[in-house]
């Protein structure tokens, strides 16, 4: 699993600017780790994508208060959109691999069952990747990533509701 | 599990400070699931106390070198507890959701016999190698079993492991911890 970058906090800087430095960091690494992620030959690529979107999603929770509030409930709304999407990709390949790993300790007669599972875990596991893919073409579309920085340049700034970039603006769509 | 909020945060206060807020309110969530969360039947007990801990882990992770040495120890205590919640959980998702599947198999060989059998007065036992999924069910009996027993494990381990932070003062130790701000300058010397 790809390890989260760390980043140096100190007691005494402001709550808003530590918490737009951070957003910045864990936005890049959500979308680094989007590549190949639709790959269900490697599971980790889902995983370290999955793990990227509930630390930024922690991060957008903990700061909320030092966004623009109008701004910030559409993009926490999109990245939780994508986190469940991730989620239900990422569900089936854990339940798949810990019944691959089961099945070798069984006996052969016990075998079968267990392969018939992960058939069905398997189609589940296609849908997943069918969501995921039509969820990333979303946030594509609705520039996540883009509101994502506009909201921590937002609170960059003295009166987060005096700045409020267009990017950050939430798309009709 | 909706987040309690956390009165009193300030965008232009020191991060610390706004973090300790924070930290107690998580905290306090996560303790309140005990003992309701002891009791192996209270399964949405567990289940929210494994999304307190995750909460509590994150703002630990995110804040922690802003405070007291034991919130580093705390960090990884959380990330232990929420490890174990997890695999509970998964316990708890997979049992049904294997059962659902097993009944399924059962219900559609069932099926087939009825119509293989069309006619008979009776159901000869004999018939019974010929349903589709006969060879299915032993493998699924012994996979809920496992899941069952596996269950069972975990949650003795839970009991232990909360048992273990109580003893060595998990709450106490954090809530000092996150009251002093960490000499940072000295931590970046060292």
């Amino acid at each position: 699993m790809a390890k989260a970058e760390d980043i140096d906090v100190t007691p005494d800087e402001p709550y808003r600017r530590a918490g737009a430095r951070i957003v910045r960091v864990r936005t890049r690494e959500l979308f680094d780790h989007a590549e190949g992620v639709l790959d269900t030959r490697d599971i980790e690529r889902v995983h370290d994508m999955r793990v990227a979107s509930r630390r930024l999603r922690a991060v957008l929770e903990i700061f909320a208060p030092c966004f623009p509030q109008s701004e910030f409930k559409g993009v926490l709304r999109d990245v939780k959109q994508l986190a469940d999407a991730l989620g239900e990709r990422r569900d089936p390949d854990v339940h798949i691999d810990a019944l691959r790993t089961f099945s070798k300790a069984l006996t052969p007669a016990n075998k079968p069952g267990v392969a018939r599972l992960i058939e069905e875990l398997e189609e589940r596991q296609a849908r997943g990747n069918e969501v995921l893919a039509a969820e990333l073409e979303r946030a594509e579309q609705r520039g996540l990533r883009g509101r994502l920085l506009a909201l921590a340049d937002a609170a960059d700034v003295d009166d987060p509701e005096d700045a409020v970039p267009a990017a950050a603006e939430e798309p009709v769509a | 599990m909706k987040a309690r909020s956390v009165k009193g945060l300030d965008p232009d206060a020191a991060l610390a400070d706004n973090a300790e807020r924070i930290v107690l309110v998580r905290l306090d969530e996560l303790c309140g699931f005990m003992p309701k969360a002891a009791d192996p039947a209270e399964v949405v007990a567990l289940h929210d106390m494994r999304i307190a801990a995750k909460r509590l882990r994150y703002i630990l992770e995110i804040t922690g070198p802003c405070f007291g040495p034991y919130a580093k120890t705390a960090t990884k205590l959380t990330k232990d507890l929420q490890d174990l919640l997890g695999e509970i959980h998964d316990c708890d998702v997979q049992v049904p959701e294997t059962e659902h599947f097993a009944e399924r198999l059962l219900v559609a060989d069932a099926g087939a016999l009825h119509e293989t059998a069309a006619g008979a007065d009776d159901l000869d036992p004999v018939l019974l190698k010929q349903a589709p999924h006969v060879r299915d069910h032993a493998g699924l009996a012994a996979l809920q079993t496992h899941l069952r027993a596996r269950r069972l494990v975990l949650f003795d381990r839970f009991l232990e492991l909360w048992g273990e932070y109580e003893r060595k003062g998990f709450r106490a130790r954090l809530e000092y911890a996150v009251g002093e701000r960490a000499d940072v300058q000295r931590q970046q010397r060292r």
